[in-house]
């Protein structure tokens, strides 16, 4: 079981050891490393959550995980899921948030589909325009999350002799 | 839908919902505007909104695309717009596109991928470049140690490889972004 709140979330998940040749990369780049950080923990954990609550972020990021298929990612957020709600793990969501779970899977597996509408979806369900830039950024930010994790877990299994 | 139409012309973007505004904004949006590619497009005035978040990406999309040394730069703008005809943004490609002819002034390489496809016959390290950044982008729990070799036979370091595939994920997140929040605008020709 890894750190559930570990300060380089990409590092635990990946298994970048301290001083391993991965490591020593990342290191090279440490605004990478600082930023990928810092979009997940403003994005989970916001100061002002606004109008959607610290824990539809945790399920929200939860769903993109688990619909890309990165186990690791999605045991995180499932984590911060139950520690902040876990009755919303199994209920069964209100229209509100139907909508933003049914924006949240297009997103993930359809970016291309997206369309006005959708939008206007989730201004209707009382979304205000931050809430909807937030919940994009919160799936971009997983969506990336997970090739980040896969691309760079291949570093680790296999660094360059 | 209606089929995509990728192109080396400027692309415009318009939102789907009002972005802030410019004269408005507060002192915390105009800073992270500030650090954006563009403190004026109606893109970062959108993702203003949420400020915190793009305090964070900002700088993280410039180190990506931009920190210094590992790999070419011309590389990264390939591979982001190899994301970019994946998951159909019309916008991300046209910029990125235009970026990589900077570069290498090879346009053909860019005409070749939009109007034969990826599989389209490219030299070794650019089909390597390819082929990595499709299979992240379409299946990254499908990738292997395997997909490292073409890399590595056309002389990568690890550096460059950790490069490319933050440059893939990052245009994972763009693509999100754009294709969601509103849409491109295509010039009519006069």
């Amino acid at each position: 079981m890894i750190d559930p709140s570990p300060p380089d979330l990409l590092a635990a998940i990946i298994g970048a050891s301290a001083g391993s040749p991965i490591d020593r990369i990342r290191r090279e780049r440490p605004d990478i490393v600082r930023h990928t950080q810092g979009s997940h923990d403003v994005l989970l954990s916001p100061q002002d959550p606004g109008g959607v609550s610290p824990a539809e972020r945790a399920l929200i990021a939860w769903r993109v995980a688990s619909l890309s298929g990165h186990a690791g990612i999605a045991a995180h957020y499932r984590a911060m899921l139950d520690q902040r709600d876990k009755a919303l793990v199994d209920a069964v969501p209100d229209a509100r948030l139907a909508t933003i779970l049914d924006h949240v899977v297009r997103l993930t597996t359809a970016p291309g589909s997206a369309t006005r509408a959708h939008i206007d979806a989730l201004r209707a369900t009382g979304l205000t325009e931050r809430d909807i830039v937030a919940v994009s950024q919160l799936v971009a930010f997983v969506a990336y999350q997970v090739r980040a994790a896969a691309g760079l877990a291949l570093l680790v299994q296999d660094p360059a002799a | 839908m209606s089929p995509k139409r990728f192109t080396l012309d400027p692309v415009d973007w318009s939102a789907w919902m009002p972005a802030v505004q410019a004269e408005t904004a507060t002192p915390i949006q105009r800073e992270a505007l500030a650090n954006s590619p563009s403190a004026t497009s109606e893109y970062f005035l959108t993702l203003a909104h949420d400020v915190e978040s793009l305090a964070e990406r900002s700088p993280l999309f410039h180190a990506t695309m931009y920190v210094p040394r590992g790999l070419r730069r011309a590389e990264r703008e390939l591979a982001t717009v190899v994301v970019s005809i994946i998951n159909g943004c019309v916008y991300c490609s046209s910029v990125h596109a235009r970026r990589f002819v900077e570069l290498t002034k090879r346009p053909e390489i860019i005409r070749a991928l939009y109007d034969e496809g990826l599989d389209t016959k490219l030299e070794p390290r650019l089909r390597a470049v390819v082929d990595f950044a499709a299979k992240l982008t379409r299946s990254p729990m499908a990738m292997t140690t395997a997909d490292l070799q073409p890399l590595r036979d056309v002389g990568m370091s690890d550096l460059e490889i950790h490069d490319l595939v933050n440059a893939v994920a990052m245009f994972a997140n763009a693509n999100r972004l754009m294709q969601t929040l509103g849409e491109p605008v295509v010039g009519e020709p006069a």
